[in-house]
């Protein structure tokens, strides 16, 4: 086990969101203020370590004929579970995130690291996957949050800061409401994972290019 | 010999299965039996700040008619009624409490719940000053209420008036309801 290689593909060369693109459709749908983005970030987190440690704990007691069966109803379990504790303890967050911790089931980072990662890892591997993963996914909410957030509602950590309005950035009545809208998720997406591109193709061609002097 | 191994590997995937599924739900039992009371509590306090919010002095539930279909539940006091009523805007139902004087004038309006766009139709439950203008104008008024672009006096919240019609029917839901009960 590596834990730092682990963590700079959860957050790098294999971020969920920004590689993998999975799970893209609550990347575009919450990602509009700060709040949301932390908040899901976290759950999908939890869920990640736990579904992860159980898979890889079961992983050879579950046949591989229904292990996709298996593994959804652990998902699901956990999911319920965090949807629960979310809103009895934390309601606003539950409200805001609506329907999309509901959703969680389906995401496909969580199913796609049961898969690709806990049914063939040992169990304390898997843990540090989920963490690393989830990092990285929350990560990618956050970058995105922070720039619709400021585009589109003129604001920096809207439902956290300044009694949950956020602080004004920009005045009111100039920022573009297209961007907390459906249309600005994917161009800020787009953005995000073109400028994501760049930066790691020029880091490795530098690396490159010190390696061949 | 084969037939009866399959048999057998067939009925132990349904038992890991079964076994898998039976754990889970015990565990999702646990969790709920912890957080149902909480959740119930949380969303019963919600509803009677909106009640107080309309409706001064709070009231009790009482048996209602309802032609409309929006409206889920009526409390009455002395001074008057708060009216829960569901009406769908844009992106499902608006869940609000209507608070209306014993003379059918309207006290006030709450949202409690809604899946509004944000940024447009989302401003009607807002916090803000335009959302408390936006609820503001419905007090006083009595009868049946509109928006402008419909004849009425409310002003919209956007061009589109999809949620601002939305609690305009809501509203006449729970005068015509108060109506009836006299």
């Amino acid at each position: 086990m590596n834990f730092k290689k682990q963590f700079s593909e959860g957050l790098l060369s294999k971020n969920p969101v920004l590689v993998q693109l999975l799970g893209l459709c609550s990347v575009l749908a919450i990602t509009t203020s700060l709040f949301n983005g932390i908040g899901m970030g976290l759950s999908v987190t939890v869920i990640l370590i736990c579904s992860n440690v159980l898979i890889s704990a079961l992983r050879k007691v579950i046949p591989s004929q229904i292990r996709i069966a298996a593994y959804i109803v652990i998902i699901a379990s956990f999911v319920t579970i965090v949807d629960l504790v979310l809103q009895a303890f934390i309601p606003d967050l539950s409200e805001s995130l609506g329907v999309f911790i509901p959703l969680i089931v389906v995401n496909c980072i969580v199913l796609g690291r049961a898969e690709a990662f806990a049914s063939k890892n040992g169990v304390l591997a898997s843990a540090v996957d989920g963490l690393c993963q989830g990092i990285g996914y929350t990560v990618a909410l956050v970058i995105m949050c922070v720039i619709r957030e400021l585009l589109g509602s003129g604001t920096f950590g809207g439902g956290i800061l300044n009694n949950g309005e956020g602080i004004r950035i920009i005045p009111e009545g100039y920022p573009a409401m297209q961007m907390v809208m459906p249309v600005g998720g994917f161009l800020t997406l787009g953005f995000v994972i073109a400028g994501f591109q760049w930066y790691t193709r020029h880091s490795r061609n530098k690396k490159q290019k010190e390696a061949a002097k | 010999m084969k037939t009866q191994s399959t048999a057998l590997y067939i009925l132990r995937l349904a038992l890991t299965l079964l076994i898998i599924t039976g754990v889970m739900a015990a565990l999702l039992a646990a969790v709920n039996l912890v957080t149902a009371p909480i959740i119930a509590g949380l969303q019963a306090e919600k509803t009677q700040q909106a009640i107080q919010a309309v409706l001064p002095g709070g009231g009790e539930e009482i048996a209602f008619t309802d032609k409309t279909g929006t409206v889920s539940t009526v409390y009455g006091s002395d001074t008057g009624y708060a009216v829960e009523v569901a009406p769908i805007g844009f992106d499902g139902a608006i869940t609000m409490m209507v608070g209306i004087d014993k003379d059918g004038n309207v006290l006030g309006i709450s949202i409690i719940s809604h899946t509004e766009t944000a940024g447009l139709g989302a401003v009607a439950a807002a916090k803000t000053s335009a959302g408390e203008n936006f609820r503001g104008q419905f007090v006083g008024l009595n009868g049946s209420v509109a928006v402008s672009k419909d004849g009425g006096t409310v002003e919209a919240i956007t061009g589109a008036t999809i949620t601002s019609r939305a609690v305009c029917e809501g509203i006449n839901a729970a005068l015509a309801c108060v109506a009836d009960l006299g």
